[in-house]
């Protein structure tokens, strides 16, 4: 039975259970801020599996100076900076949503291992008081921002990523995906040293460095100087990263990201191997982009007799031997 | 519903955002030089909609990732109006657009123009940033304020853009001096003569909004900006769109785009 209605979107990142692949990319959308724009109940129009916030480092961050985004081709930079209120701020938001029927995973980030540990600390001990809901069922460690000092050179190298999910792992028995950076020349070495660390999974990719000039000075357009590429124009790049990663580390659950606009883009995360699948930039272009973007991904697997959308996972991937 | 909140103390309206996308059926689209001034039907819009407040809108026919945000020119019935320069391929899109087609638009959104408890009111604009005065214009003169406007232009091509206003007292100033007075609008504002009582509110270049900003500190008068920064989300989430303030970094989106003019930190 492979009727739209039919096909079954359920997939098992890990551990957990999600009604469909489709997450938010983290800093890309804004559950509160979109219910506080919503006419009817947003949470129960809520369309991710399960909600990613901003990034949340150990203490408050400005972010970088504006300009901070513009649209490039086929795509847009950002230089935000992790502009954040801090781990307390972030704590004290969690009641606010408590009608969340679905998991959050929290990113967080930080320019050493005491700092993740930090955040990841202060959030057990939180939730250990106050247990959900929201049911925060994990954390994705930003080891790959690259719009902050220092924010590359974790997810660079493999013996600082390790050293940062090590000090994570003997805080929780949540759910630990390590979000890794297109930024290296190869992938593989630091998604191992990741999933040897105790890593639960693997989200990729964050964003390509890049630099945009403004046309009428020839300077640079960002404030920051350098910023993060992402959208459609990134796509193959996180693709094929994706697919290396999974015919490296098979049965390890992927978050693939990069550049999805469509059910269509998601599919094809996940013929590379991927679990689940964040659309990051797509937020931007309506709030009813995700709701469209399961709509057709739905539609993609029945058209091409799939019952299960993971019946797709891995065709896209060099067969072993 | 309540679409209108004000939170004590800062100075500025909060009234209702909305980030549900409507799709519209363009109903007139009128060129001015460089801009084009486009009606959609959006009742769902104009209904809510508070002077100073922008719309989000889809450039049409695809191959853009971003939107592009657009105050709100008009919000006359269920006639939303819009006034588009063309500056870049996506505004050069929307400015293209024709009777019959549709558009993709959110919003309301952002903070408003305080419009109450006025007695007179200078509108001082500034190429496209004259756009959201006209609305401000109609909701002042509905309520018997004294309006005076005084609007600048590039030259007489982008000053074209005058006949898609209605403002009974607009002074114009050209920087060529092709129309209307020579120089800038705020070499104007000396000569312009209002009550002591007279509320300012202006929008245009950053150049243009620090001069603003110095002549109301000198003359004592109350001022309110209206800034652009590029946005991503337009909605709150990214905070891509921040400025510089003196309550700190907000956000032109959300906190803004109508800001005091004394809160405004100009470069
Ligand atoms: C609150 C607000 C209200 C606005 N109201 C109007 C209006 O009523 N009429 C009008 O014609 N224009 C208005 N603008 C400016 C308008 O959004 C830009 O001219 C437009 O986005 C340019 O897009 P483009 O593709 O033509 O240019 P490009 O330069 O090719 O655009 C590239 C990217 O930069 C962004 N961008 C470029 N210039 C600006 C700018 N000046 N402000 C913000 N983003 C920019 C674009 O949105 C896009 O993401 C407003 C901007 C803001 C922030
Ligand atoms: C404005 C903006 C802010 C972002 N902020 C974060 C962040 O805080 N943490 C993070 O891990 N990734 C962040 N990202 C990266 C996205 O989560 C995602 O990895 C990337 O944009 C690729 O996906 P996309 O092409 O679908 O946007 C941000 C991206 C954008 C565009
Ligand atoms: S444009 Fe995203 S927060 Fe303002």
């Amino acid at each position: 039975m492979t009727g739209v209605d039919g096909v079954d979107l359920r997939v098992d990142l890990g551990s957990l259970t999600l009604e469909h692949p489709l997450v938010d990319a983290s800093g890309t959308f804004d559950l509160l801020e979109n219910a506080r724009r919503f006419r009817g109940d947003y949470f129960a129009a809520f369309p991710y599996a399960a909600y990613v916030p901003k990034t949340v480092t150990s203490g408050p961050r400005e972010g970088n100076p504006p300009p901070r985004v513009t649209e490039t081709a086929c795509g847009m930079i950002n230089a935000i900076g992790l502009e954040n209120p801090g781990v307390e701020a972030f704590v004290s938001s969690l009641p606010a949503l408590r009608p969340l029927r679905q998991p959050v995973i929290v990113s967080v980030g930080g320019n050493a291992p005491e700092d993740f540990a930090a955040v990841v600390r202060h959030l057990e001990e939180a939730l250990d008081s106050s247990p959900g809901p929201p049911h925060v069922a994990g954390y994705e460690l930003n080891v790959s921002c690259p719009n902050v000092r220092g924010g590359l050179s974790i997810g660079v190298d493999p013996g600082a990523t390790a050293a940062v999910t090590t000090a994570v792992r003997a805080l929780t028995s949540r759910l630990v995906l390590v979000k890794l950076t297109p930024n290296v020349t190869d992938v593989r070495p630091v998604a191992r040293a990741a999933v040897q660390a105790g890593a639960d999974g693997l989200s990729l990719v964050n964003t390509l460095r890049g630099m945009v000039l403004d046309p009428a000075t020839l300077r640079p357009f960002l404030g920051n100087r350098t910023g993060g590429l992402c959208g459609p124009a990134i796509k193959p790049v996180a693709l094929r990263m994706v697919a290396e990663v999974a015919e490296e580390l098979p049965g390890v659950p992927l978050v693939g990201m990069g550049g999805v606009t469509s059910g269509r883009d998601a599919l094809e995360f996940i013929a590379c191997g991927a679990t689940a699948v964040a659309v990051g930039a797509a937020n931007f272009s309506g709030l009813e982009a995700p709701r469209r973007i399961l709509e057709e991904l739905r539609r993609e697997c029945a058209a091409r007799g799939f019952a299960r959308v993971g019946d797709a996972r891995g065709l896209a991937l060099a067969r072993a031997g | 519903m309540t679409p209108s909140a004000r939170r004590p103390g800062d100075g500025h309206e909060h009234p209702g955002q909305w980030a549900e996308t409507s799709r519209c059926r363009v109903a007139g689209a009128r060129r001015f030089g460089a801009f084009t001034a486009l009606e959609v039907l959006a009742p769902a819009i104009t209904r809510e909609a508070r002077p100073g407040q922008f719309v989000m809108v889809t450039v049409p026919g695809g191959g853009f990732l971003l939107r592009r945000p657009l105050s709100i020119f008009t919000a006359r019935g269920d006639r939303l109006g819009l006034l588009v320069e063309a500056r870049g391929p996506g505004s050069e899109r929307l400015a293209a657009v024709g009777v019959g087609e549709a558009l993709e638009v959110a919003g309301p959104l952002g903070s408003a123009f305080p419009a109450a408890d006025l007695r007179s009111a200078l509108l001082v604009g500034g190429g496209i940033g004259c756009a959201p005065l006209q609305f401000l214009a109609d909701a002042l003169g509905a309520t018997g304020v004294v309006v005076t406007a005084a609007f600048g232009f590039r030259d007489a091509r982008q000053a074209r853009a005058t006949g898609a206003f209605d403002i009974a007292r607009l002074w114009v100033t050209t920087e060529d001096g092709s129309v209307g007075r020579r120089g800038m609008v705020t070499d104007l504002l000396a000569a312009v003569d209002v009550p002591p009582s007279t509320t300012v509110f202006c929008c245009g270049p950053a150049a243009m909004i620090a001069a603003v900003q110095r002549w109301t500190a000198t003359e004592g008068l109350r001022g309110y900006a209206s800034l652009e920064a590029h946005m991503a989300c337009g909605v709150g989430a990214c905070h891509g769109c921040v400025v510089a303030t003196t309550r700190g970094a907000l956000r032109v989106c959300s906190e803004g785009p109508v800001f005091p003019l004394d809160e405004v930190v100009t470069g």
